[in-house]
């Protein structure tokens, strides 16, 4: 039972992830392949103040902050970049942040990372806390999808999906492409500072190695898998994937064979991927 | 009457019988081991040391009477996967006792979990020194680093040399490490000429040799894993820097030679020894060659022995099954046990005491430095 | 002195290694317009399929090895073409993007499946390298510098006196004038693709002869070709090959000034650099393969 409540958990906290990979990649048709920097920024935002002291709640918020504020500079440059160009300096980006993370031991302690993360105050640590922050994950889920949902049935929703597929239309349309585009990143990297700071305060324990490509590919998964452009896809796609990665946890495998499950998973991922480019780029929500 | 006895008598039989295989309620132990990953290999080591003192305990009678069973969690080798293993086994099994994980930076990455959740967790191969402050519910019974570095800075002065540049990798082990001995070498008087440390797991350590040529040392202390020693040791070898190698114990290892061939000769180094004279090494050398017959012991493969050992020995003794005297129980166990690697009394802060001694590779093979 | 000039020996060294991925890369670009993901493991596979013959199956001499490794490579890279771009190509751009994204991820646990995560290596003994003048070179890395210059020349020698050559660059230039003016596509295609998979494949040998194996090796020698094909111009080969020399200089010259942690760091802030200034490359057009 416990351990259903922990899946539970880290499918919300990546549902609030790939939300916000969905608006940017979904909506905005951003090619956005280092979101991740993001949700290691919110994480370690989040893990250091609250380990300087700070109550967790007010080091969430800051870690929101500061993603969304360093999402929002960086995009000002970026966007002068073209899509498939967008998506390689985002991956480039991704990989700068873990290396800042890695590197700069006397600020993140590099790659021992930072164990003892303190649990909101009010929900408390070890195993009684775990339904009690899964209703805060579950609220907060809850309150990322409204958010998303009023503003993409908004005009501004509709304006994105202009973007998203004729930029020049748009802006013969008079929509301000440029700050559309920004204000996507700037909300999408809020709330994936959210998803980040909720690892942190859940996991008690973050390192660099948290925050790789793999992770990029399991929330791009996430989002196309359950559905681009919609506002439940992203959520059932985190859904699937979670479940997915840890039902592996409960095969019988021989000890011999136990070293390849990690990268048979990954191959798993790697080909659903094309398949579902191949055969059904939609996803399992279709948009339209 | 009688026949009302002799009924509820037979009845009572049976329903103790019927019973008691529920009663005869099992003793487990979780363990958090490297079953994939990149330390898998040493994991499968561990696992079988364990099982080996496992089925010994059982065969003298287990846990009074019940049989002990271990339940492995893999933790994929990461920091990551230890720590979603132990909270499984915290939250889900709810083990009094936990075999922690390998490498020093995931034992610290789930250490304050243990503590946090009132759980004894038990290291056999982790060795930072930071491990020390972890708090009440953390032993291990693998010696702390902080014994070596003293050891490395002794080589040091033995070998004479006064002056050199220091190199270690880049996590937990290597930092720790590396500061107590950077400590005990300066107070000797000793000069470091450069002193960096390097990420684990590179191909390529050109740059790092580089800086070290630049400084022109006449030995290197390099605190380091046995991948990335033995490629530093080749591309020192290609690039004619030549110095004396002094290392710790996480290197010694015949891959470190099988990896770089004639560069690694000469290299000096480090660990924790215990006596393989003993008659309890002996008998666990004798049971491992029984139960896995042409197997070479793993590596640490006798400090995940003695740990199933004295935890079992703790259980035995324990007043209750609650945590706190299981701890008090695990404690006095450990006065005086001597295991097959010697002698595991905890101290204070639940860590054990070792002897350095010295290896050195000579003619492509590893043998002790006298 | 010496300590700058032997780091950028290393450079040049390490540069023609990522001149050789870089042409492939670009090349592929410069015919199809795409980026593709999946280059770094044509690299990887190449170095771990001369392992194969040289010790997981076979035990030839790397020498030897080399033939069949570089042929199953080109396997691959004419798979990835038939199996999944070209089904994707007339597509939305990001579903190639993504699935290609999809494909080197598949490829690369691929490896850690057969052959494990662990570092490996051909198993040849370390040879003392050749000392000049305070600086050091080993005889293997003279042997890579020799093999990049070979086949960049056998490309040259492709690309320009070649029908087939010019057919690529014609359909570099204009895919649909090519089209019309009745080049074969299909020929032109196959042709990109064997070398690009040639090129990587070679060059993932060379480096893990120099520098051992490991399956994260596509991805970052990936990054450090697109470096290299961003800095030359994206379709220009000429661009790629001195792209790639940039790169390895100013890495390995880099290492002198900041934490050797950051090396990577270098190329990718060149990547980023490029992108928001100069986007056609330093030598770029953006058509066409010169």
């Amino acid at each position: 039972m416990d351990y259903l409540l922990h899946i539970l958990i880290i499918a919300f906290i990546y549902s609030i992830f790939a939300i916000s990979l969905n608006l940017e990649l979904g909506y905005t048709g951003l090619y956005n392949f280092g979101h991740v920097a993001f949700f290691g920024i919110g994480a370690y935002t989040s893990a250091l103040l609250s380990l300087a002291g700070m109550p967790v709640a007010v080091s969430m918020v800051c870690g929101m902050a500061a993603a969304g504020a360093i999402g929002a500079i960086l995009a000002i440059p970026a966007l002068r970049l073209s899509g498939d160009y967008f998506g390689i300096a985002t991956l480039v980006f991704a990989e700068m942040a873990r290396l800042f993370f890695l590197n700069e031991r006397w600020l993140t302690k590099g790659p021992m990372g930072l164990p003892g993360i303190p649990r909101p105050a009010w929900i408390g640590g070890g195993v009684a806390a775990l339904p009690m922050f899964l209703i805060f994950c579950t609220i907060l889920t809850f309150a990322a999808f409204l958010i998303i949902r009023r503003l993409t049935t908004a005009p501004f929703g509709r304006a994105l999906k202009v973007v998203r597929e004729d930029e020049y239309v748009a802006q013969a349309l008079g929509k301000n492409v440029l700050t559309l585009r920004i204000k996507t990143i700037a909300i999408g990297s809020v709330l994936a500072g959210l998803a980040g700071g909720l690892w942190a305060h859940y996991i008690t324990y973050i390192s660099p190695g948290d925050f790789t490509l793999t992770e990029t590919i399991l929330v791009l998964l996430c989002v196309v898998l359950g559905g681009r452009g919609t506002n439940w896809g992203p959520i059932l796609g985190a859904f699937v994937i979670t479940f997915f990665g840890e039902s592996v946890r409960f095969l019988p495998i021989p000890v011999d064979f136990g070293r390849v499950v990690a990268p048979l998973q990954g191959m798993v991922y790697g080909a659903v991927l094309i398949l579902i480019m191949l055969k059904r780029p939609e996803g399992l929500l279709p948009e339209y | 009457m009688r026949k009302l006895t002799i009924i509820l008598t037979g009845i009572c039989l049976i329903a103790s019988v019927a019973l008691s295989p529920a009663m005869a309620a099992e003793v487990v132990v979780g363990a958090v081991t490297p079953l994939t990953g990149k330390l898998a290999v040493y994991g499968q080591g561990f696992q079988q040391a364990m099982l080996l003192a496992l089925d010994e305990v059982n065969a003298s009678g287990g846990i009074n009477g019940n049989p002990m069973k271990i339940l492995f969690e893999d933790n994929t080798s990461t920091s990551k996967g230890s720590v979603s293993a132990i909270q499984k086994l915290i939250t889900i099994n709810k083990f009094p006792v936990i075999f922690g994980p390998a490498a020093s930076s995931n034992f610290l990455a789930v250490c304050p979990i243990a503590q946090q959740n009132k759980t004894i967790l038990i290291g056999a191969e982790s060795a930072a020194a930071a491990i020390s402050k972890c708090g009440s519910y953390v032993f291990r019974v693998f010696p702390s680093d902080l014994l070596q570095g003293k050891g490395v800075a002794e080589l040091v002065q033995y070998l004479g040399y006064k002056k050199l540049l220091l190199t270690y990798v880049n996590n937990d082990w290597g930092v720790g490490l590396a500061e107590v001995f950077k400590k005990q070498f300066l107070e000797d008087g000793g000069q470091l000429l450069d002193e960096f440390s390097y990420d684990e797991g590179k191909t390529d350590y050109r740059s790092e040799i580089l800086r070290i040529k630049k400084a022109s040392p006449k030995a290197v202390v390099n605190l380091t894993y046995i991948k990335e020693g033995a490629t530093m040791l080749k591309q020192a070898y290609e690039t004619r820097l030549d110095v004396q190698w002094i290392m710790g114990s996480a290197a010694k290892s015949p891959k470190l030679i099988e990896l770089s061939g004639e560069a690694s000769e000469g290299v000096i180094g480090t660990y924790p020894t215990f006596s393989q004279d003993t008659p309890q090494y002996k008998a666990y050398k004798a049971a491992w060659e029984k139960k896995y017959p042409g197997k070479k012991t793993p590596i640490f493969g006798e400090y995940n022995y003695d740990m199933v050992k004295l935890t079992a020995k703790a259980l035995r003794k324990t007043t209750s099954m609650s945590v706190d005297d299981i701890r008090n129980a695990l404690i006095n166990a450990s006065k005086g046990f001597i295991g097959a690697t010697g002698d595991k009394t905890f101290d204070a802060n639940g860590d054990v005491g070792a002897t350095y001694g010295r290896w050195t590779v000579k003619g492509g093979s590893i043998g002790d430095y006298k | 002195m010496i300590y700058y000039l032997q780091l950028t020996l290393n450079g040049i060294i390490a540069g023609s290694i990522y001149a050789l991925f870089a042409v492939g890369l670009t090349m592929v670009y410069g015919v199809f317009r795409f980026i593709n993901f999946a280059h770094g493991e044509l690299i990887a596979w190449g170095a771990y399929l001369a392992l194969l013959f040289t010790q997981t199956l076979f035990t030839l001499p790397i020498y030897h090895a080399v033939i069949p490794a570089l042929a199953l490579t080109v396997v691959i890279g004419l798979a990835q073409e038939r199996y999944v771009y070209r089904p994707l190509r007339h597509g939305n751009r990001i579903t190639l993007l993504i699935a290609s994204i999809g494909l080197s991820y598949l490829l690369r646990n691929a490896i850690r499946i057969i052959w494990g995560s662990d570092l490996m290596t051909y198993g040849l003994r370390p040879m003392r390298g050749f000392s000049f003048a305070g600086l050091s070179i080993t005889p293997t890395q003279v042997a890579m510098m020799v093999a990049a210059v070979f086949f960049l020349a056998c490309l040259y020698f492709i690309l320009t006196r070649t029908m087939l050559g010019k057919s690529l660059r014609a359909v570099a230039d204009n895919m649909e004038l090519a089209a019309i003016m009745g080049i074969n596509m299909k020929q032109v295609s196959f042709t990109v693709w064997v070398l690009a998979s040639v090129f990587a494949g070679v060059g993932g040998i060379l480096l893990a002869l120099d520098t051992n194996l490991e399956p994260i090796m596509g991805l970052t020698n990936l990054i450090k070709a697109f470096a290299a094909v961003l800095l030359g111009g994206a379709g220009n080969v000429w661009g790629a090959l001195l792209g790639g020399l940039c790169i390895g200089i100013s890495e390995n010259l880099g290492v002198a000034f900041v934490s050797p942690g950051y090396k990577d760091f270098i190329s990718f802030a060149i990547i980023i650099l490029v992108l928001l200034f100069r986007p056609k490359g330093l030598f770029g057009v953006l058509r066409g393969i010169r």
